[in-house]
């Protein structure tokens, strides 16, 4: 439109201005000429289905084939007092809550009406008779409900187990960090103790110093004699945190290092393997260990 | 032997009538419950568990034909029917459910989704097989009047007369039809009148409430069409909101398609702009230099 929006006549604009203050007022498709409708891409669709709805004959039908002058009891149709209505139909819960009432309510109604007529309602608990769903079905439908619920009680139960032990856990920091604390606060008491004693006297009381180490002091100093843990030594073997990409790829260090090369080695005899030591030697050393 | 047995008995009958024991039945109805050929196995166990609700209803055997539906009148009037539910399947997936009353009409053709049948687990409840139902409609059924025509047709075909063959005595279970979305719902619910052997912590202020547990099948109808005759006649209505499910295949079909061609498109298309971008060699490239 816009790029032969020059073209157009007076005429033609003015058609187009009446159009824009049309705008607001909708017009069916059946009121539009053909020439009315600007189809640009050519993909409108401009046949419209005609509907029959022939709403005086429905009636004379209705009419003609209803069943007439019959007691409530022949058919047992109970009309709804109130019309459902629902904003969105694809609510599951509250589709089926409305039909749910709807009919709740037609068998409130009907069961006054069908107890009027002198009917029996309540079937009786030992009239036995078939029923529509067979007892295997019916047993069926019992066990998977069981299985449902215990199912729902299982996975409460592995809930309640894993927030228990979340809680476990959380004791078992709290403690450690306790006697951490702990730990920390006799060590600084030792210390200043110390300080006092060598303020106070300047001779030193190594007896006394031992007794203590060997005292209150015993845990951690027997930790700090054990070295790194074999966690520890892992860890500084394989590595731990840390970037893991280019580390045995060479840098300009370690092709400049020529550190461990040796060219003495390489023109070096060829000694083959150390010799096995007679059998005497091996014994002696044997029983050396 | 057996046709002077007949003759007396007939001779019985007449005279009971002139008794004054008359055939009470004012309300005779009988449904004829066939489907087409093509009917897959959902389809099939819905209408088994329509047969199973309803005891008034005859079951025949698959019609070959789907272009003759007039020869249904006369399989009614065959089997002494008056009403008859026919299931056309089309194409093995879609089921059209026609409701008609035979000889002379209306009928209906409807349009089934969302079929859950009885056989599931999740549907609880469960009922005699033969009692009689009490039919629950929504109030929008009176809205319009080709709604009140369905209402009246499907308490006609749905609901079972008093006194029919192989009814039973007590009212068990309720059959509900709902208009919500343009659609009619198709709930069937038992009756579950509270006492103390089922429900815990019963007290004497539950007496007579009822609960409802759902039995099955259950279904959404969209009309299609209104005929004035049985299966033909003129259309008194056409439903304009109806697609036919042949149409939504189509489209999202065609949608499919649109999706490669524009993605292929967008490709060549994005091919050409890269080459564009490239340019032309400039004066001062590596090439023209050295080379």
């Amino acid at each position: 439109m816009s790029s032969d929006d020059s073209n157009h006549s007076e005429e033609e604009l003015q058609i187009i201005q009446e159009d824009e203050l049309m705008e607001q007022v909708p017009v069916s498709l059946e009121d539009l000429d053909a020439s009315d409708i600007d189809d640009e891409d050519g993909d409108l669709i401009l046949e419209q289905k005609v509907t029959i709805n022939n709403e005086a004959a429905l009636k004379r039908i209705t009419e003609e084939f209803r069943l007439k002058d019959l007691p409530w009891i022949e058919t047992m149709a109970v009309t709804s007092t109130e019309p459902i209505e629902l904003e969105d139909v694809h609510d599951d819960l509250k589709r089926e809550l409305a039909f749910y009432q709807q009919a709740l309510e037609a068998a409130n109604i009907g069961r006054e009406k069908v107890k009027a007529a002198g009917l029996p309602f309540t079937r009786p608990d030992d009239y036995f008779a078939e029923m529509v769903k067979s007892d295997e079905h019916m047993e069926k439908i019992r066990q998977r409900l069981l299985d449902e619920t215990a199912g729902v009680k299982a996975s409460e139960d592995a809930k309640r187990q894993r927030d228990l032990k979340k809680f476990g856990k959380k004791v078992q920091i709290e403690k450690l960090q306790e006697r951490q604390k702990k730990k920390s606060e006799d060590m600084e008491k030792i210390k200043m103790l110390k300080r006092k004693r060598k303020g106070a006297e300047d001779f030193s009381t190594e007896d006394f110093d031992i007794e203590l180490d060997g005292g209150a002091d015993d845990k951690s100093n027997k930790k700090s004699k054990r070295g790194p843990s074999k966690r520890d030594k892992k860890d500084s073997k394989y590595g731990f945190g840390g970037k893991k990409r280019y580390a045995k790829s060479n840098t300009a260090e370690s092709s400049a290092d020529v550190g461990g090369f040796n060219p003495k080695k390489n023109k070096a005899p060829f000694k083959g393997q150390a010799k096995r030591p007679g059998k005497a030697k091996r014994a002696n050393n044997r029983n050396r260990k | 032997m057996a046709s002077v047995y007949k003759s007396a008995k007939a001779g019985e009958k007449a005279e009971n009538k002139s008794n004054g024991t008359v055939d009470r039945r004012i309300n005779k109805q009988r449904v004829l419950l066939l489907s087409s050929r093509g009917i897959t196995y959902r389809h099939r166990h819905l209408m088994n568990d329509l047969e199973a609700i309803l005891p008034q209803a005859k079951k025949d055997s698959k019609l070959d034909s789907k272009s003759h539906l007039h020869i249904l009148n006369e399989l009614a009037e065959l089997s002494n029917c008056n009403n008859c539910i026919f299931f056309e399947v089309r194409k093995r997936q879609d089921l059209y459910m026609w409701i008609s009353k035979t000889p002379n009409g209306p009928s209906a053709k409807l349009h089934i989704q969302n079929i859950h049948t009885m056989d599931e687990l999740k549907l609880t409840g469960n009922s005699l097989k033969g009692s009689r139902h009490m039919l629950s409609f929504d109030k929008n059924f009176d809205a319009s009047p080709h709604y009140q025509l369905l209402k009246e047709m499907f308490t006609q075909v749905y609901g079972v007369p008093k006194g029919a063959r192989r009814s039973k005595p007590f009212i068990d279970h309720i059959l509900s039809f709902s208009i919500v979305d343009n659609r009619i719902w198709f709930r069937n619910y038992q009756i579950v009148e509270k006492n103390p052997s089922n429900t815990p912590g019963y007290t004497a202020k539950d007496q007579d409430d009822i609960t409802l547990v759902e039995i099955g099948p259950r279904f959404c109808m969209t009309v299609i069409r209104v005929f004035e005759g049985s299966f033909g006649g003129s259309t008194v209505f056409e439903n304009p909101e109806f697609v036919s499910p042949n149409m939504i295949r189509a489209a999202h079909r065609r949608e499919k398609a649109t999706k490669y061609n524009s993605r292929q498109a967008a490709q060549t298309e994005r091919k050409a702009k890269l080459k564009e971008a490239e340019g032309k060699e400039s004066e001062l490239s590596t090439r023209k230099v050295f080379g």
